[in-house]
């Protein structure tokens, strides 16, 4: 089939009220989500994903996609309003987006935050058009060794999730590993941490394990100390971004949303890095790089532009590859898996139409942001009220219902109240939790992958340097390993000159 | 984060990962005897897993040596440990008494619980939220999702 055909056999499948209804209120609900501090895009997505189980694959993927989407803008209102980034990945976006806030601007900053937001988005759908079919008809050629290589490389770059220790990053991981080896061994069919309990055959539930380890720890904190959620609420003002405004950012809006394709394709690198280097950029190059911080509608521009570059282009290697791009394409992928469907190059060629159908739909989502995202700026007071001691159990019984519902069973919801103190633990003590969800992910694919590799060579390790895609994964492995080094070396040699210059 | 965090996490690492290769991989995987090869062996896996914890625990601890002190820990609020077991306390409840109540009965009686731990200043709103929110729910999931919602024994619902 054409490239055309596929695309009418897409449109064919998305054009039904059911699944544009799913976008926009999906759409709605993640800036919703997004713009209440102390919920994230993650929590909203994890949250949403058991309401989309009844729905037609096509639907329910739409849904959790427009709340990814929307809760990635949703982050820069309370980023804006009142400092308090909804998503780690509004962090710049508070650099000058508060300061424009502080001087009654808010209104200003955060209509360019959409403007920038909504551009950003088509471009980085637009890219994930282009080049997801390409990616996946080269990765066909892919066997096990391949594959095993390119989920290694993809584990190599955790670093890029693990905040500020990379130990605590790779110990996460290595806990997510181990969870993920829960069950029936793959090829000899024998129990593996399973303590002789049936409901631990089949594995440990990726929905109880994913809102155990994101939603859960946020009530516990919430429990620990009610008081720390708490923030001031700027007013609006009276004036929105005009086009004036957009067209002197343009160029920051431009290079923010490649380097958001570019960093998004790239598994395990994220909206942060995306938006802060966007940011930077846009002051390297702006003629007003001395008002950057204090207040300047081209770093909000550039810092939105560059974090919602990268979501569409984090379903790049989802789609074509079967790999996560980030933490919340990682519970999308559960969301094909629940309905039936394996991301990769396969669904290329098995499931065109759904592929295809996802693709017309982003472009409608990133319309319906537009209209949607207008319209939260305008109610935002309302729903950032929401009193967390309504918001917090609230939470709580979605969750449980949520876990419930995956395959009716109590069993799970207990795993998530464990995976929830894990959570909790591991916060309280600085482990990120991304790395942990995303290893126990990929953990079962490395695993799978090295055995079949193994059995394919008579246990000869020779086999994983077969190729040259093998040897191209082990090459970007190495850089990867090499920078984060390089990277910590340097950052320690900083602290210490920091150290030695403050005394 | 202080370094006294790197040293406990990397206690613990070092510890979990020696009790993962003493105990828990011999007692906690079963391998057939007749495995050809050690790395087709489904304790190897695990056993990787348990190396790489220890060498990052191992890591850990070795970096809190040199990192710097970091900012001061955050002062505890008060009664925080105590709020946290009547947490965990409320987290068995919910499991336990599911069977029992039903789902939408004890999610109402979480919902009130977890609302008062957490000082709600709206009380009333926070006692009708706990009402409908879980009706609404069970409306969804057993009515839209065709999901068996656990009923319990005394009340039971459409």
């Amino acid at each position: 089939m054409s490239l055309f055909d596929n695309f009418m056999l897409g449109l064919a499948v998305v054009s039904n009220l059911e699944a544009i209804m799913a976008l926009i209120i999906g759409v709605a609900v993640g800036v919703v989500a997004g713009a209440i501090p102390g919920m994230s895009a993650t929590m909203a997505v994890a949250l949403a994903l058991p309401f989309t189980f009844s729905m037609q694959p096509i639907t329910g993927i739409l849904m959790l996609l427009g709340v990814y989407k929307g809760g990635i803008f949703g982050g820069s209102i309370p980023a804006i309003l009142i400092k308090t980034p909804g998503t780690p990945a509004s962090s710049a976006t508070v650099l000058d987006g508060h300061p424009m806030a502080e001087r009654g601007e808010a209104g200003r900053a955060l209509t360019m935050a959409l403007y920038a937001s909504c551009t950003a988005d088509l471009i980085s759908n637009l890219a994930l058009i282009l080049f997801a079919g390409w990616l996946a008809s080269f990765a066909l050629s892919f066997g096990p060794p391949e594959f095993f290589t390119l989920i290694l490389f993809s584990l190599t770059i955790i670093a890029g999730v693990s905040g500020e220790s990379l130990l605590k990053g790779i110990v996460s991981a290595s806990l997510g590993l181990l969870l993920a080896t829960v069950g029936l061994d793959l090829v000899y069919g024998t129990a593996r941490f399973n303590f002789g309990d049936p409901n631990l055959m089949g594995g440990l539930n990726f929905i109880a394990v994913l809102i155990g380890l994101f939603a859960i720890p946020e009530i516990l904190s919430m429990v620990w100390n009610p008081h720390g959620h708490e923030g001031k609420v700027r007013t609006l003002g009276r004036k929105g971004a005009s086009f004036a405004d957009y067209k002197r950012c343009f160029k920051s809006i431009i290079r923010g949303s490649f380097i958001g394709v570019i960093l998004g394709s790239i598994p395990g690198i994220g909206a942060a890095p995306s938006a802060f280097l966007s940011y930077s950029e846009a002051r390297r190059k702006s003629p007003n790089r001395e008002n950057f911080g204090k207040g300047e509608i081209e770093g909000v521009a550039a810092a939105e532009a560059g974090n919602n570059g990268v979501a569409g282009a984090t379903l790049i290697p989802l789609l074509a590859l079967g790999i996560p791009g980030d933490v919340i394409t990682a519970i999308i992928i559960g969301a094909f898996m629940i309905h039936g469907l394996q991301p990769g190059p396969l669904m290329f060629v098995m499931n065109a139409d759904i592929v295809y159908g996802l693709f017309m739909g982003l472009i409608v989502s990133s319309i319906a942001l537009f209209f949607i995202g207008g319209a939260a700026i305008r109610v935002f007071k309302y729903v950032a009220d929401i009193p967390r001691g309504i918001l917090f159990p609230l939470v709580l019984v979605l969750c449980v219902y949520g876990c419930f519902a995956v395959n009716n069973s109590m069993f799970d919801v207990g795993v998530m109240f464990a995976m929830g103190w894990v959570g909790f633990l591991m916060l309280q003590y600085g482990v990120p939790a991304a790395p942990f969800l995303i290893a126990f992910i990929l953990g079962p694919l490395l695993e799978d992958n090295f055995r079949q590799a193994m059995l394919m060579s008579g246990s000869s390790p020779a086999i994983l340097f077969r190729s040259w895609i093998t040897w191209f994964f082990w090459g970007l492995s190495a850089l990867t390993v090499i920078a984060v080094i390089r990277g910590g070396m340097k950052a320690r040699a900083d602290q210490k000159l920091g150290s030695s210059g403050g005394m | 984060m202080s370094r006294t965090s790197h040293f406990h996490v990397g206690i613990a690492a070092l510890v979990f990962a020696g009790f993962l290769a003493v105990f828990g991989i011999r007692y906690g995987v079963s391998s057939p005897s007749n495995v050809s090869n050690i790395v087709l062996s489904p304790t190897f896996w695990p056993y990787v897993v348990a190396g790489l914890i220890g060498l990052s625990g191992l890591g850990l601890v070795l970096s809190a040596r040199g990192a710097a002190a970091g900012e001061a820990e955050e002062p505890r609020p008060e009664g925080g440990w105590m709020r946290l077991m009547i947490m965990a306390a409320l987290m068995v409840g919910y499991v336990l008494l599911t069977p029992v109540l039903g789902l939408v009965w004890t999610s109402m009686l979480a919902f009130i619980g977890l609302a008062f731990l957490i000082r709600t200043d709206h009380p009333k709103s926070a006692f009708l939220a706990a009402i409908l929110v879980p009706l609404a729910l069970y409306l969804f999931f057993a009515h839209v999702a065709g999901m068996a919602v656990p009923q319990g024994a005394f009340v039971r619902l459409p």
